[in-house]
């Protein structure tokens, strides 16, 4: 029973709750059985004629007052049976909701890079519905079933031990092929899940492209990879109702083969006397019904062991270790030093392509400090790592001495600020995204912060000023909107070290100026470190780190490093080749 | 057929609807329905052979050795093979449902998909992906239930019922009646609990805080990287808390208001037989003919119960309909906006040149007109630039010439026909396209690019990746051409990326190519590249290009100047400078930009 707790993922009030629930579900079930108790009453008072008594009305009127007491029992019970199981099951689905997003928010940053988006939603909304539907449905019905169909037997076999035999010897091989075409079932199952992903990210994916699908005329089927997925979704549901229906169907019935056996037994003892007519009688009327629950079983339990997969997702969520560390230890300086660091993304084979190599660089407190290299150099990669968005394969990462892995990583963020392309902006108010930034700052803090990053122009053109609400994904704000939002939100969190992608200067060309002003206001007497691009905007930075294939090729200033003639020199010289490139009228 | 849609006779709704939608298998779904119906015929057939094994061993009494033993036995077999019968005939009743049901699926679905496609694109920026995302994921999915389970059910509870009516009164019209009373209060009490106001509306708050849920969800993933950033995940988390909690509220009492319902009908369809008995004490008391009598009653005894697994199933069937109907209407509502109209008689152009003639165009739920009155002229084979604030309106003037939208005033003329009178598919394929938002999708590079030409032969899409300059590092990657975006280990930079889409537009090679510059800057190491894929993807066009960076443009043919939606200047590079307005502004500051540099010095960087 015990198990079931953990198989369920559930809480010691949930598991007490469904208890309860269970409890209530078999008291409905056992106050079934009470029509059919006074129903017998009415056969045997019925027959009593034919067996030379008389037969008594006034009996008769005294069971139809029995059968309406039962009858509010019933109703009773079942009333007690409806509202424990369904709030049992809703208060535990919230809070199995709550503790996986509160699970989620402590996850590590390099989570979310590994996984998918939509997988991610998928687990949280459709494992807690199932959780829902298999508490409020399946369990308690399941378990209660198998309590009373034990406690129907039990007695039956009192009354006569050979014929509730002959009714649930068939149970046991009906049983055998459920359990053992399990395996089967299974496999299909998860094959179907997959499947399903499958479609639903490429869904996900037609309609987040639906301009390019447009503008290539790839309209709904045209568009092949989604057709093929929906179509494979088809088939693969065939294929599993089918698969899992042959089973259910076979054991229904074999089990039900039990009324023909029951028939036969009985007529045999009857006629060898060995059974008086009123416990028969019984025995054919129950047989035609008691299945019904055992077949319910059968039913249910196909849905429990789908159910696993689902808590299976679930637990890898919530397995998945999170990175802790020391939330009070306050660092007091700035520079940041990478001693021997090694570092791969594929965490199960780090060797395979590691994206930073032995790197020993350190990054001065209150400099500019540039990343530079051709793309892939592992320059993103070093500014993720001192954020401990990852951790390191090898080496240390310290900052003002202090190993970072030993930091907790909320903690460690309260030290920095991020400006980088991807802007995420909440469907909330301007207000609300720029404080994201620092939750206690006024509203003094907060204007103030956004006209220091060029926004209050913009924003007050917007309908209802900083009360406005941006929408999924802010579509209506140009990308250089976004950015400069995005600044504030660093400014106002007045974090000492500034991590800062160069590109998001060039995001919106039209309103250059603007961003370049809020960058130099954000870094002004900060710990800077850059990915820089293009290299003239960083030209004047105090260190620059030249990097290729997560190897340290060069380091130093401009003109050191121009002198070197190495790699950065080259790099310096196509760049300015490029610089004024026009297209060619013909 | 393209404008059936738009012009669709009434809307069905509610359950109509859903037969409608049945209705797209009929073969299927009316031998599914037919089986189901007999297999609920047969569910009655055990209850009546145990009938009659009861009264041949009443008949018997008090001698059971004069007992037919085989007769007995036969009807025993009977009973079992009313089973099976029962039992097969509904498996097959749900296989040909489950056949049809998911047929049924695969084509709302693709149907909905194609019909995200062919309305206006200014949909998709105001409905979002979550919502549409839900609908096809679970909405539409739920109609499967429907199909598959809950409309062979519907059928086999009409017929049962009638079958059962039949029987009762047959054998003896005063029970019969009674049972038929029983079964009118189960009825009764259904019929109360789906016509309460209450209910409906209870469902309506259910769907949506089911779907505010869903999205405080995605935001609350999708944003997470950045709250953990802020150290504000304790914000968003509670923003996702709300909606839990909001749901839980929500859900409990719509679930509670039916419990009386519910369990008032478990108690009467398990207690029909309660009608039973003063119907058998007032007929029992005077009959002349006991045993008979005896039969009868035994007989309703044995069969009424029969009757609640049938109700059951109705039961079920009616709970699952409210939200199977809630989310057809949700599908409808989409289905119902309009498409891009297509004209009844489509032209064809005659040459490329493109007339903007006093276009206005304003984006729905904005005051502003994106464009006011708007007139010009990009001649054919030239480049035209756009340039202007952001804000402007460059990209909206990108976006009208394909017809993402259609405009609100004026009209835009590609070799002197209205794009509106050009079928869409005809007008896509004459038009180039590449995005300031590169999209690639997860499939292998050969693909993405061909997504531009499906009828591009490899040799084609390679031709186009050299030229785009893509040959090169798509030959580094681990499976070249079949490298899948996307995978683990597998990552292009903006500027790979970018020319991508742009071998995606050389493989089209449309006479017209809409561009649009400004992700170079992302990525200048491949700044030169990409420069080079742009000289060959607009060699012998007709080119708008969408201008971010105005040195890029300078060379251009014409140069319109776009500010607040209206064209203030045009003219070459030159003229413009010359005549000493908002281009030269733009110009000057332009200039200044470029020698911006990030230094300790801070703000006063500028040198």
């Amino acid at each position: 029973m015990h198990k079931l707790k953990e198989i369920l993922m559930l809480t010691d009030k949930g598991y007490s709750d469904l208890k309860k629930a269970i409890a209530a579900c078999t008291l409905t079930n056992l106050s079934l059985m009470l029509p059919f108790i006074v129903t017998i009453q009415i056969f045997a008072e019925l027959l009593k004629p034919l067996m030379g008594r008389e037969i008594s009305w006034t009996y008769m009127w005294i069971y139809l007052a029995g059968g309406i007491v039962s009858a509010i029992l019933v109703f009773i019970a079942s009333k007690n049976d409806y509202k424990k199981t369904y709030v049992t099951s809703y208060m535990e689905a919230e809070h199995t909701r709550i503790s996986i997003s509160e699970h989620i928010r402590k996850l590590p940053m390099s989570f979310f890079n590994s996984k998918d988006l939509s997988e991610l939603t998928t687990n949280i909304m459709a494992d807690c519905s199932t959780t829902e539907h298999v508490l409020s449905h399946v369990v308690p019905q399941l378990s209660a079933n198998a309590i009373s169909i034990t406690i129907i037997c039990a007695l039956l076999a009192i009354f006569d031990w050979r014929l509730a035999l002959s009714i649930f010897c068939t149970a046991p091989l009906a049983l055998l092929i459920i359990l053992g075409s399990k395996k089967y079932q299974n496999r299909l199952n998860e094959k179907y899940v997959e499947v399903k992903l499958k479609a639903a990210d490429q869904v996900q994916e037609y309609l987040d492209g639906i301009k390019v699908i447009k503008a290539c005329g790839l309209e709904g089927s045209r568009f092949s990879a989604l057709d093929r997925a929906l179509r494979l979704m088809k088939k693969m549901a065939v294929k599993m109702e089918l698969g899992t229906g042959i089973f259910v169907t076979g054991a229904q019935m074999i089990l039900q083969a039990g009324v023909g056996l029951t028939v036969f037994v009985g007529t045999h003892l009857l006629t060898g006397g060995r059974i008086e007519l009123i416990p028969l009688l019984m025995f054919f009327v129950i047989v035609v019904r008691i299945y019904g629950p055992i077949v319910v079983e059968f039913t249910l339990l196909p849905e429990l062991f789908y159910h696993r997969t689902a808590t299976k997702r679930m637990r890898t969520l919530t397995t998945t270790p999170v990175m802790d560390g020391d939330t009070e230890k306050q660092l007091t300086s700035w520079n940041i030093d990478f001693e021997n660091v090694s570092f791969s993304y594929n965490a199960d084979n780090p060797q395979g392509n590691m994206a930073i190599k032995n790197l020993t660089v350190s990054i001065p407190q209150d400099a500019i400090t540039a990343l530079v290299g051709p793309s892939g150099c592992g320059k993103s990669t070093i500014s993720r790592l001192i954020a401990r968005f990852w951790d390191v394969n090898e080496g240390c990462v310290r900052i003002g001495g202090v190993d970072v892995k030993t930091l907790d990583p909320e903690h460690l963020m309260s030290y920095m600020s991020f400006v980088f392309q991807d802007v995420i902006l909440f469907d909330d108010t301007v207000y609300n995204n720029i404080r994201i930034g620092d939750m206690e700052a006024t509203e003094e803090q907060v204007m103030e912060a956004a006209k220091a990053a060029c926004c209050h122009e913009f924003v007050e053109n917007l309908p209802d000023g900083y009360q406005t609400m941006l929408g999924e994904n802010a579509g209506a704000l140009s990308g250089g909107e976004r950015q400069r939002i995005s600044i504030a939100r660093a400014l106002l969190k007045k974090a000492p070290i500034v991590l800062l992608d160069e590109a998001t200067a060039f995001l919106d060309p039209e309103n250059e100026v603007q961003i370049q002003q809020a960058i130099s206001k954000l870094i002004e007497g900060k710990t800077v470190i850059v990915i820089a691009h293009r290299l003239r905007t960083v030209a004047g930075a105090d260190k620059i780190i030249v990097l290729d294939e997560g190897e340290l090729v060069e380091e130093g200033d401009h003109e050191a490093l121009i002198r070197n003639k190495g790699l950065y020199e080259k790099l310096y010289r196509i760049q300015q080749e490029t610089k004024g490139w026009s297209v060619a009228a013909s | 057929m393209k404008q059936k849609n738009t012009t669709a006779a009434k809307p069905k709704t509610g359950v109509a609807r859903l037969m409608e939608l049945a209705a797209t298998k009929k073969p299927l779904i009316i031998t599914a329905v037919i089986l189901s119906a007999l297999a609920a015929v047969a569910s009655f057939i055990p209850h009546i052979a145990i009938y009659y094994i009861v009264m041949e061993i009443m008949g018997a009494y008090p001698d059971f050795g004069g007992l037919d033993l085989q007769r007995a036995l036969a009807f025993g077999w009977i009973a079992f093979g009313g089973i099976v019968l029962n039992i097969l005939l509904y498996f097959l009743a749900l296989m040909c449902s489950h056949l049809a049901a998911f047929g049924t699926l695969y084509e709302l679905k693709a149907n909905f998909a194609l019909h995200l496609a062919r309305v206006p694109l200014g949909f998709h920026v105001l409905v979002g992906s979550g919502k549409l995302r839900k609908i096809i994921d679970e909405n539409i999915e739920k109609i499967e239930g429907f199909i598959a389970h809950q409309l062979p059910d519907i059928v086999a509870s009409l017929v049962a019922p009638v079958v059962m009516f039949a029987i009762l009164l047959i054998v003896d019209w005063r029970f019969g009646l009674a049972a038929i009373v029983g079964i009118v209060a189960a009825f009764l009490i259904q019929a109360k609990a789906y016509g309460n106001e209450g209910a409906r509306a209870k469902m309506e708050q259910y769907q949506n805080s089911l779907e505010e849920m869903n999205n405080a969800a995605v935001e609350y993933i999708r944003g997470i990287t950045v709250v953990k950033a802020f150290k504000q995940t304790v914000y968003s988390f509670r923003r996702m808390h709300t909606a839990i909690k909001e749901y839980t509220r929500m859900v409990i009492p719509y679930t509670l208001s039916w419990e009386n319902y519910m369990s008032a009908f478990t108690t009467v369809i398990n207690n029909i037989y309660l009608f039973l008995i003063p119907a058998g004490i007032l007929i029992g008391i005077n009959t002349a003919d006991y045993t008979a009598f005896a039969g009868t009653f035994i007989f309703y005894l044995i069969f009424v119960p029969s009757i609640s697994t049938v109700m059951m199933k109705i039961m079920y069937v009616m709970s699952g309909g409210l939200q199977i109907l809630g989310g057809v209407e949700r599908m409808d509502n989409i289905l119902r906006q309009p498409r891009l109209p297509q004209p009844q008689v489509p032209s064809t152009m005659q040459g490329h040149e493109i007339v903007f003639e006093n276009v206005s165009f304003s984006y729905a739920n904005q005051e502003v007109d994106a464009l006011s009155d708007v007139s010009f002229r990009a001649e054919e084979n030239e480049i035209t630039a756009i340039v202007g604030p952001s804000g402007g309106g460059k990209s909206t003037v990108a976006h009208l010439i394909p017809r993402f939208f259609d405009v609100t005033e004026g009209s835009i003329k590609i070799g002197g026909v209205d794009v509106r009178h050009m079928e869409s598919e005809y007008l896509m394929k004459q038009v180039g396209f590449v995005f300031q938002d590169v999209f690639l999708f997860k499939q292998s590079i050969m693909d993405n690019i061909r997504l531009g030409n499906q009828n591009a032969a490899d040799e084609q899409v390679i031709a186009a990746a050299k030229a785009a300059q893509c040959h090169e590092f798509v030959e580094k990657l681990p499976d070249k051409y079949q490298t899948v975006i996307g995978t683990a280990g597998i990552h292009l930079s903006g500027g790979e990326q970018q020319r991508i889409a742009i071998a995606r537009a050389i493989v089209k090679d449309a006479p017209i190519i809409v561009l649009d510059e400004a992700t170079a800057f992302a990525d200048p190491e491949n700044e030169y590249l990409i420069q080079r894929a742009f000289e060959k993807l607009m060699r012998r066009k007709t080119v708008i290009m969408i201008a971010h960076r105005l040195s890029t443009v300078r060379n251009a043919n014409k140069i319109v100047v776009l500010d607040k939606g209206r064209l203030i200047e045009e003219g070459s590079h030159d003229e413009l400078l010359a005549r000493g307005g908002k281009y030269f502004d733009m110009w000057t500051m332009y200039t200044q930009t470029l020698d911006w540099k990030m230094s300790r010095k801070g703000a006063a960087a500028h040198a």
